[in-house]
């Protein structure tokens, strides 16, 4: 069996996290989303994989040589939609093979179903159905696909994971899948309609802190690095080599740190946080319910809860985040999400910056004692 | 990384393991060995690369057998080192490719019931563990032994009286190759893709039983069935792990090489080297002389300290520095004019320092102290991290010396690299594409990287390209100035900048149309040139590593849309080892 991951798109309603890489790469729980693709797939025997990488290639490419399994990597040069990816892949395609996305977090439970199942796709519902793909269904067959809807008419909604044979190539004819699927439902082909167990996709930034909180339950805990012995760690916790961790430091579980990081003294590391590598957290801190990537910096003092820090962001100290919900205008739509702040890549910030319920792009330098409120603070933006 | 591979079946194992290791040596290649059947096993091995002690390995006999190319990061590659290992006996032999994390212990208890080891490394304990458990039976005893290791570990052993091989993995790569009558086992696809497409992937934790008529696979102890696989990757894919060539996948390989050698390096080592000297002289060729080049500078400009750098080539024709110290820079290790420039500094009492990516090197065994850098294996002809790498040990060296805190800056210099990994640089690729000759200009450090940048471009995409220092194009180069002849000009915002700025000017005058590197936000710049390429704001230092990445770049992209091969530049060699 084959199995085909498009991860060629950026992923655009995550930006700013997709400066630097498309949204397959965005760490969540210290490890990108299509690292758990690969891994349900591997877990179900399957070897023969193939990438479609695009958008940011090359550091998609970086990744997947530092994977155990070898992955056959096509490019598609311009991202004209998910059927279009697929036919990049078409020539190495040599018989039935499963589609997934490389963006959605997928567990191997699920993929073990649809497997020896020509012709399935998995579902779930959702809460938000008009954000996907809308399935209805007909005695366990999918006889319609609505795409993003504005009335859903279901909470069932296609996850994007198929098992598919050759023959559907001859149904695409536009650029994306569902289209190829409309046809072949119209030609009277069965798609088997299957319930996935667990599946995870992040449409705004904020939704991968809820895939964050859902997979972190799933680390090794482990202790390397130097750890206090006035330190406390309770609960599931993941410390990689190198890191140190302060005095008195307090650090409840489900947390992973990665490697090379420097926690406390005094710091408060509160359950659903993961903390990327050589992460500085000074004396201090509380932070919880966050995704803190690469290189940060949270200064002395700082409250970061609810919130996402891309790579190589700098706190001052005095840094804190307040949690609200406020309407936020994202591509052509206006939704209300709930979280701290979403920092951009390189985000400087002096000291006493309090952000509420805020998205700063990317490389935005932000003076101290500035209080930034409900808003999206485009990238290179200087803030005095 | 290591690489291993086994043979079984009814051809002669040696030439089948040898040419197999030759196309893992991407894994790995500062030593390698082969271990036959026989009674008693035979084996061969050796440091240094396959390719070049090769023939003395074929000689072995016997139609099973099991092979290992090496890359140490602990642990000299020497002799006694590289695998395969051997019991006390040497009636088992075995590979290894992985970590195994409670091996100190392990061996301390082997010694004490008077097991003798004959290496450094962790993999021997396997060996004396699968003798102690072996009474008739191999896969036992395998059995028995994994049981007993912590780590990660993909093994292959032999015992000379049973033709089997016995493989073993958890959390390293195993894959067993099904052929008609014959088996292999091999770190990946590469080694076996000549021989048959049929693959099986082994499992964590999966032990495989290979004999010449049969594989049968266990877990535990019960045997399991894995699915056989039809593989249809060709070779170099599969080694290029999905980069259309070697020297793109090393470009995008440097924020991690920079990271690991500047956090690797042995700061007080250096300190106390460098601060005692009453001369300091760098030996280097091709890329390391334009790295020693620029650590010249930032030394002098940093620390006050004059060096001196010479070609290795030529330092045998200067009077020879007494009592100070020499550093030999050399990717490789095995470059010969650098050796021999090192052995000539010795005779004349000076303290010698190799700077070398390959541990164990020629060089390492020559100089009297070696720093490491930790850029992994280079193949593409070009350096590319090996040379930011040798720039990370030199710049800490510089820092050492300094005692500022450029040393918390370089630690964050991967940041920098992976931003200037972003840029689009496709108007300046267009630009250079359609040239008959570049100019790369640049002052103080950043001449030297004008003279890289220019070595680049003319090793792989065969542009005729000149590095100059921006003040030396009026005498004389000024002649060649044209449309035709675009202008690569680095211009930061330091101290040469006002007087960089107007040589722009007058090279524009000319009609020559200036590609720009210059400090994110430079308006005035921008205005000036026609293409302006924006560096991240940093230390200097790092300007100097980002502004060189965008040059690699440039030569890559535009030697790619000329057509050419990147890997494999005309006439050149990746290791000059002759004089």
């Amino acid at each position: 069996m084959q199995a085909v991951i498009l991860a060629a798109g950026e992923g655009m309603r995550v930006r700013p996290l997709t400066r630097g890489r498309p949204k397959a790469l965005i760490p969540v729980a210290n490890r990108p989303i299509i690292g758990y693709v690969i891994d349900a797939l591997v877990k179900n025997g399957i070897r023969d994989i193939i990438v479609v990488v695009g958008y940011r290639k090359e550091q998609v490419t970086r990744y997947l040589n530092l994977l155990d399994v070898p992955v056959t990597v096509v490019v598609q040069d311009k991202q004209l939609g998910t059927a279009h990816a697929l036919r990049c892949a078409q020539p190495k395609i040599t018989g039935n093979f499963l589609l997934l996305p490389g963006d959605n977090y997928i567990d191997p439970g699920s993929i073990a179903r649809i497997i020896d199942t020509e012709n399935a796709m998995l579902i779930r519902e959702h809460p938000y159905p008009s954000n996907f793909g809308v399935v209805l269904l007909h005695g366990g067959n999918v006889t319609q696909i609505l795409e993003k809807p504005e009335q859903a008419p279901s909470f069932m909604v296609s996850t994007g994971i198929f098992s598919l044979t050759p023959s559907f190539f001859d149904y695409m004819r536009e650029n994306d899948i569902t289209d190829a699927v409309t046809l072949m439902l119209e030609d009277g082909k069965t798609l088997h309609g299957i319930v996935a167990d667990d599946w995870q996709d992040a449409i705004y930034p904020w939704d991968l802190l809820k895939m964050n909180a859902r997979l972190l339950p799933l680390i090794q805990p482990a202790r390397e690095g130097t750890i206090s012995r006035n330190a406390t760690i309770i609960g599931p916790v993941r410390i990689g080599k190198g890191s140190t961790i302060g005095p008195n430091t307090v650090i409840t579980g489900p947390v992973i740190i990665g490697e090379d990081c420097e926690i406390g003294a005094n710091c408060c590391i509160m359950p659903d946080t993961s903390i990327g590598a050589r992460v500085r957290v000074e004396p201090f801190c509380m932070v919880g319910n966050s995704l803190v990537m690469d290189d940060c910096v949270i200064g002395s003092h700082s409250r970061i809860v609810d919130s996402i820090m891309s790579e190589g962001s700098i706190l001052a100290d005095h840094a804190s985040t307040c949690t609200s919900a406020s309407l936020m205008e994202i591509g052509d739509v206006i939704i209300r999400g709930s979280f701290g702040a979403v920092l951009g890549d390189e985000v400087h910030a002096g000291p006493f910056t309090a952000f509420k319920n805020c998205i700063v792009g990317n490389n935005v330098k932000i003076e101290g004692g500035k209080r930034v409120i409900s808003s999206l603070i485009p990238d290179d933006t200087l803030v005095i | 990384m290591c690489g291993i591979v086994g043979y079984i079946g009814k051809k002669r194992a040696a030439p089948i393991l040898v040419e197999g290791l030759k196309k893992l040596e991407y894994r790995g290649y500062d030593s390698f060995g082969i271990a036959t059947m026989a009674d008693p096993i035979a084996i061969f091995k050796h440091e240094g690369k396959i390719s070049e002690n090769a023939p003395s390995a074929l000689t072995l006999n016997g139609t099973t057998g099991i092979g290992h190319t090496r890359w140490a990061t602990h642990g000299v590659p020497n002799n006694a080192n590289a695998h395969p290992h051997t019991d006390c006996s040497g009636r088992i032999a075995i590979v290894h490719n992985g970590i195994i994390e409670n091996y100190a212990k392990l061996k301390r208890q082997l010694i004490s019931r008077g097991h003798t080891f004959r290496s450094d490394t962790d993999t021997e304990v396997i060996a004396h563990l699968i003798e102690e458990h072996y009474k008739v039976d191999l896969l036992a005893a395998v059995n028995a032994t994994i049981l007993q290791l912590q780590g990660s570990f993909a093994i292959l052993a032999i015992s000379s009286g049973e033709n089997r091989i016995i493989a073993a993995r958890q959390a390293s790569p195993l894959v067993i190759g099904i052929g008609d009558g014959e088996f292999f086992a091999a770190s990946d696809m590469t080694p076996i893709l000549e021989y048959t497409e049929r693959a099986v992937f082994l499992q964590d934790g999966d032990v495989a039983d290979l004999s010449p008529d049969k594989v049968s696979i266990y877990h535990g102890t019960e045997p399991v069935e894995r699915k056989t696989e039809l593989i249809d990757w060709s070779f170099e894919d599969t080694k290029r792990g999905g980069f259309p060539h070697y020297m793109l996948k090393e470009i995008y390989e440097q924020p991690q090489a920079f990271y690991n050698t500047v956090r690797a390096c042995p700061k007080e080592m250096l300190a106390t080297l460098i601060k005692k000297p009453a001369q300091i002289t760098l030996v280097a060729c091709g890329s390391s002389y334009h790295a020693g080049l620029i650590f010249r500078y930032l030394l002098e400009e940093t620390c006050r300290v004059p060096a001196r750098l010479e070609f290795a080539s030529e330092f045998k024709y200067f009077p020879p520095p007494v009592n100070g110290l020499v550093i030999g820079i050399t990717q490789s290790g095995e470059t010969a004019d650098t050796l021999s420039a090192l052995k000539q500094a010795k005779i004349h009492n000076c303290w010698t320092l190799a700077i070398t990516n390959v541990l164990g090197s020629s060089v390492s065994r020559v100089a009297d102290d070696t720093v490491y850098m930790r850029a992994g294996p280079e193949i593409g002809v070009a350096a590319t991290k090996s040379f930011t790498a040798q720039l990370a040990v030199l710049m800490q060296m510089v820092t050492c010396l300094s005692e500022g805190n450029a040393g918390d800056d370089l630690l964050h210099g991967h940041r920098a690299i992976e931003e200037v990994l972003l840029r689009d640089l496709t108007d300046a690729i267009n630009l250079c594409r359609n040239a008959s000759s570049i100019f790369f200009v640049g002052r103080g450090p950043f001449y030297p990287v004008s003279l890289e940048g220019a070595l680049k471009m003319k090793e792989i995409s065969y542009i005729h390209a000149e590095g100059y220092a921006a003040g030396e194009i009026k005498h004389g180069p000024f002649a060649l100035l044209s449309r035709d002849t675009p202008v690569v000009a680095i211009c930061m915002p330091d101290e040469t900048y006002g007087v960089m700025l107007s040589n722009i000017k007058e090279m524009k005058a000319r009609g020559a149309p200036v590609i720009a590197l210059g400090l994110d936000g430079d308006k005035e710049l921008t205005d000036i040139v026609d293409i302006f390429i924006p560096l991240p704001k940093t230390h200097k230092f790092l300007q100097v590593i980002t502004s060189l990445v965008v040059l690699q770049l440039l030569a890559y992209h535009t030697a790619v849309a000329l057509g050419r091969d990147v890997d494999k530049p005309r006439n050149l060699a990746k290791s000059v080892t002759v004089e």
